[in-house]
């Protein structure tokens, strides 16, 4: 559609006459620039040229400007020098080269028929051509065996076999070397007759038996018997190679009663039933899952080897310094610092991989609180829970484990990333020396502590609890709280002890008392003095005396249970005694206390205080003696923490006590 | 077009091809096949029935024609086939000789017999008897030499049955020698081309064919004489076992092949024909209807019979009665009656597996026994070869042969082989072309003939002249 036919269809006439013509004629030439695009498509663009410039495609110019005449070919003769006659003249289809030198040659592709023909005939005839008749490139292909020669002597001296004739081992050599050796085709064709029989039946050689029949074996064993033999001859064993030596050696070898047996093997094997199959084929599974999980195994126990690093070295190179006792004492100590080392890091190690959630319900074994102390363990679950009132204890229990945490640390496992306090505290990480097996609820430990005790000190320990507000059951033990019940339980212990010790010691004074009352008034006396004084710093004293007298008495009793624990009939003997040492050291003491002290609040809680301390390290004392070695390693440590928390805890639970005694 | 080739080697020799413009002639019972070396199907296929016409001018009393074009309904005619049926093996040399100079010579090279315009005679009606003689003595004497050695160019590849003997092999070299003047030739057996032709060396070969079925084990490119099996089963005995079963209908179905149609109309399935028969105004001979009949029957194997896949036997309980829920094949004989065939498309074929379930046959011969059945024909093949090669073979099993394109056919023997040997690998290779199938060996030989290696192989002419016609025993192994 051209602009013209646009203006025609709106009636714009006007000016159509004048410059049709010119129009015309520009989309005519535009045509013709842009040839093979279509006219539809050029008439688009109108007035103005389209701007698409054609491609021209030169694809068929370029191809006929360039190509060169057709290749020619030609049927060209060619003879194969693998066959054994070489006069077979084939021809096949080759391109046809210039350097082709030969006149008649050229002539050939006219016709097809007889121009070869002749060809073939000039072959044949003139003798001139041959050097340039090509030979087959299949030719190099054709291989043949070697079969083992030998002459008549040669046979009658090495080869003579009462099972073959020399007629018939030469019917063997030429079948193998018809057949190259390929065993399941000589057997198939082996079809030897002696001389008398062969003469005139050649047609119908396939299917009737051979006179002696042979199995593959025994053809199998003459052929090789024949060419070890000859190999033998040619160059004796011991100047072979090495691989003429193992093929002779092969050879001599074979057994073909070895290959008779393997043959029935697979024969039956071949005819197995349907279930055998399937049996066999299930084993044969079975066998590979096995051997696929001995590697596995293999390949486990090499990794544990690896891991615990067996000492392999010094017991496997001499035994001689174990033979006697203390070689072996040294290496079991040697295993056994191993073994200790190891076991950490391996537990250590596994800890540190431990997530929060299953750290955290690891609960503390149950044991003897003698043995909890020696365990320095981090409860992680209460505190990284936030219990609302486990909240100070955890932090109490977390300072008090803070200063020995490095120094084991830096000890025994420097190569390990080390945890702050407040990172063990979220990760709920807790170190263990050894843990029970099977787990434990923490309040069965509270429950031994008070278990092991008679019913009397139990019904005792449970009033003073009760006293004290706490409930005997714990109503949330969580690892902080249970610490805490211990040591509450164990300063219980102690306080119940002493009092017992005071109370006895009361009454010996008070008897001893009553016994000088009477001495004096029987001797009306000389020892008065001292009794006086006694009695005037009591009354001095006022009305705090009896509390210091208590404390004295406590104070001395402590010092007593310290040294008197192992000998309890020691206790008497200061009382009992005309003025011992410890009985005047204590009144002295009173005597000062109260000529110093105003009685303060204050002050009776500094002196309750010392009491109490040094009632715990008598208690200390005590658990030095009786105690095991690894709780003196631990002592140190455990005690130094101990210290300020439990002076801290008793001051409450003695302020009370005090106060009862008060009353 | 393509690009020129810039050097001078052929692209078949990448495939370690070298074509010498062999011709590869191929007989069997059914047909008979010839065609160029090279190529991928034979170009001619003649059946290898072939007309014998009464005449009384020739000295036989008849003239032989070829190819199914001749073979149609005239009266003076016989059909007769020159192989045996029994053997597979070229029983009637003379006429042997004249269907396959017909093949290789006149279809295969229409243009060797056709001389020159000028001098073939067509053109020289008008002239006087001078004029042609003037020129006859040269082209007579070309003529005569064409004549003598027609495959002069030539080398020729001929396949023979496994178990054809010594002098039959004999015969075959003299004629493509003596009577072709053929520069080589070579004797190849059809189960060692079927293997080529399914491209291995070694394979056990399944070649269920139109008259015999035979397997036979191939080791490195030659077969193991002692492994030959051969049985009866195959197309022709299919065709006997569906005409009983034809027989044994309710209505009888009768075989009418379209020769005997003049007209037909549609009926309703099961309904009897209503087609007007041809009046024919002479007398055929039996063999020609014998053969109509067969070609007839050949339709419906190929477009209704059923091998029964398995597992097991179609005669085990229950699967009969599976068949018939399936759907069934119509086929429409040429009058016109036409019917649904369900269970007796899979019966008919059950004999080829199962010698109990074969159909009664009129003759005696035609009854199979335990051994002819294809597993068994398979394990008695297996059991004449070396334990060691047993495996092998049967994971290199060829299947080839027009029969063995029944469908289910290959499913059935995989399933049969399974069973027989359990725990063995067991492969079928089967073309998926039915012109592979059909082919087999001839293809082979194809391959065969326009091997570059296979040049060394040849028995030439001059080895012939020297050897006589035992060489083809010697050579040809």
């Amino acid at each position: 559609m051209t602009s013209h036919d646009v203006r025609e269809m709106l009636n714009l006439s006007a000016e159509g006459g004048g410059p049709r013509p010119t129009k015309k004629q520009r989309t005519s030439i535009a045509r013709q620039n842009l040839k093979g695009l279509a006219r539809e498509v050029q008439n688009l663009g109108g007035d103005n040229p389209i701007a698409i410039v054609p491609e021209i495609s030169s694809f068929k110019k370029r191809r006929f400007g360039s190509r060169k005449p057709a290749a020619r070919w030609e049927m060209r003769p060619f003879r194969n020098s693998a066959r054994g006659d070489e006069s077979l003249i084939l021809r096949h289809w080759r391109r046809k080269t210039d350097v082709q030198p030969t006149a008649p040659q050229p002539e050939q592709p006219q016709q097809n028929g007889q121009p070869s023909e002749d060809s073939k005939m000039d072959t044949d005839n003139g003798e001139s051509k041959p050097e340039e008749m090509e030979d087959s490139s299949f030719a190099k292909f054709n291989v043949k065996v070697d079969v083992p020669q030998y002459s008549e002597d040669q046979y009658n001296s090495t080869l003579a076999n009462n099972e073959w004739t020399k007629d018939e081992t030469d019917y063997l050599m030429e079948t193998v070397r018809d057949y190259d050796l390929r065993w399941p085709l000589i057997w198939d064709r082996y079809d030897y007759r002696s001389k008398e029989g062969d003469a005139g039946t050649d047609s119908s050689t396939a299917v009737v038996p051979a006179s002696k029949t042979r199995t593959l074996e025994d053809l199998k064993a003459r052929y090789y018997e024949v060419a070890a033999k000859m190999m033998a001859v040619q160059r004796p064993v011991q100047y072979m190679n090495q691989a003429e030596f193992s093929l002779h050696e092969i050879m001599v070898n074979f057994k073909p009663e070895d290959e008779t047996r393997r043959k029935k093997f697979a024969e039956a094997q071949m005819g197995r039933s349907k279930d055998e199959a399937r049996e066999e084929e299930s084993l044969l599974l079975e066998v590979r899952r096995i051997l696929a999980r001995t590697e596995k195994f293999n390949q486990e126990r090499r990794e544990l080897y690896n891991r615990l690093d067996y000492p392999t070295t010094e017991t496997t190179q001499d035994l001689s310094s174990f033979k006697t006792s203390n070689g072996l004492h040294t290496l079991l100590q040697n295993l056994m610092t191993a073994d200790k080392s190891k076991k950490r890091k391996s537990l250590m190690g596994t800890d540190g991989q431990n997530t929060p959630a299953s750290a955290g319900p690891s609960a503390p074994p149950g044991s003897t609180p003698l043995a909890e102390q020696r365990r320095e363990s981090i409860a992680a679950s209460a505190s990284g829970h936030g219990h609302g009132h486990g909240r100070n204890d955890s932090v109490a229990s977390t300072s008090d484990a803070r200063p020995e945490k490095p120094t084991k640390k830096g000890a025994q496992a420097p190569e390990r990333r080390k945890l702050t306090e407040q990172e063990e505290l979220t990760y709920g990480v807790s170190t263990h020396d050894r843990l029970p097996s099977g787990p434990t609820f923490r309040y069965d430990r509270i429950n031994k502590i008070l278990t092991t005790k008679s019913n009397a000190q139990h019904a005792r320990i449970t009033n003073t609890l009760n006293e004290l507000d706490v409930p005997a059951r714990l109503t949330m033990p969580t690892k902080a709280v249970v610490d805490q019940m211990e040591h509450l339980l164990v300063n219980i212990q102690t306080l119940l002890d002493l009092k017992k010790l005071s109370d006895k010691f009361d009454a010996e004074i008070k008897l001893e008392k009553a016994k000088k009352a009477e001495k004096e008034k029987a001797n009306g006396g000389p020892a008065a003095q001292p009794a006086a004084a006694a009695e005037s710093a009591t009354k001095g004293g006022g009305a705090n005396g009896a509390t210091t007298k208590e404390n004295g008495a406590a104070n001395q009793d402590g010092k007593k249970a310290g040294d008197a624990a192992s000998s309890a009939a020691t206790t008497a003997k200061p009382a009992g005694g005309e003025g011992t040492n410890g009985d005047k050291d204590s009144s002295s003491k009173d005597e000062k206390s109260s000529a110093e002290n105003t009685a303060t609040d204050g002050t009776r809680v500094n002196d309750e205080k010392a009491a109490a301390k040094e009632a715990k390290d008598s208690t200390d004392g005590v658990k030095q003696e009786t105690g095991t070695a690894d709780t003196k390693e631990e002592r140190p440590s455990s005690s130094g923490g101990h210290n300020k928390r439990s002076a801290s805890v008793l001051s409450s639970v003695s302020d009370k006590s005090a106060k009862r005694q008060k009353k | 077009m393509a690009q020129p080739l810039t050097t001078a080697s052929v692209p078949t020799d990448i495939y370690g091809g070298d074509e010498v413009s062999a011709l590869v002639l191929d007989a069997g019972y059914c047909q008979t096949r010839a065609g160029f070396a090279g190529e991928d199907v034979p170009k001619s296929v003649l059946p290898s029935f072939y007309g014998s016409i009464k005449d009384t001018n020739a000295a036989s009393g008849s003239r032989n024609v070829f190819g199914e074009d001749y073979i149609f309904a005239r009266p003076d005619f016989e059909v007769k086939n020159y192989m045996s049926r029994t053997e597979s093996i070229v029983e009637d040399w003379d006429t042997a000789v004249q269907m396959w100079e017909s093949m290789l010579l006149d279809r295969l090279q229409p243009e060797r017999r056709q001389t020159q315009p000028s001098k073939n005679g067509l053109n020289d009606g008008a002239d006087g008897e001078g004029d042609v003689s003037m020129e006859d003595a040269a082209t007579s004497a070309e003529n005569a030499e064409n004549a003598e050695k027609p495959l002069a160019e030539s080398p020729l590849l001929m396949t023979e049955a496994p178990w054809n003997q010594g002098k039959a092999r004999e015969k075959a070299i003299e004629i493509a020698m003596e009577n072709w003047g053929c520069p080589a030739f070579w004797l190849s057996r059809t189960p060692v081309c079927a293997a080529f032709a399914a491209g291995k060396a070694s394979a056990l070969v399944v070649d269920v064919g139109g008259a015999n079925t035979s397997v036979t084990a191939v080791h490195d490119g030659m077969i193991l004489k002692r492994s030959i099996q051969k049985s009866h089963v195959g197309g022709l005995w299919l065709s006997s076992q569906i005409r009983s079963m034809f027989d044994s209908c309710d209505p009888k179905i009768e075989i009418r092949p379209s020769y005997m149609i003049e007209s037909k109309v549609p009926v309703d399935a099961g309904a009897p024909s209503q087609a007007i028969l041809r009046q024919l105004n002479h007398d055929l001979h039996p063999s020609y209807r014998a053969y109509e009949d067969e070609r007839l029957l050949t339709e419906y194997k190929e477009s209704v019979v059923e091998v029964w896949r398995g597992p097991g036997r179609y005669s085990n309980p229950g699967n009969e009665d599976l068949v018939k829920t399936q759907p069934g094949r119509i086929f429409e004989m040429p009058d016109g009656s036409n019917q649904m065939w369900r269970e007796q498309r899979y019966r008919v074929s059950e004999g080829m597996w199962d010698e109990t379930a074969q159909l009664p046959t009129a003759s005696e011969e035609e009854r199979i026994t335990k051994a002819q059945t294809i597993p068994e024909l398979i394990r008695a093949c297996l059991n004449a070869v070396d334990v060691d090669l047993r495996p092998n073979l049967l994971g290199n099993i060829v299947v080839t042969g027009g029969t063995s394109l029944l469908n289910g056919f290959n499913d059935r023997l995989n399933n049969e082989l399974m069973a027989m040997y359990p725990g063995m690998r067991v492969k079928l290779h089967a073309a998926g072309l039915t012109t592979e199938r059909r082919f087999g060996s001839w293809i082979g030989g194809s391959i065969l003939a326009s091997l570059g290696t296979f040049h060394q192989m040849w028995i030439s002419k001059k080895e012939y002249d020297e050897n006589g016609a035992g060489i083809v025993e010697k050579r040809c192994k």
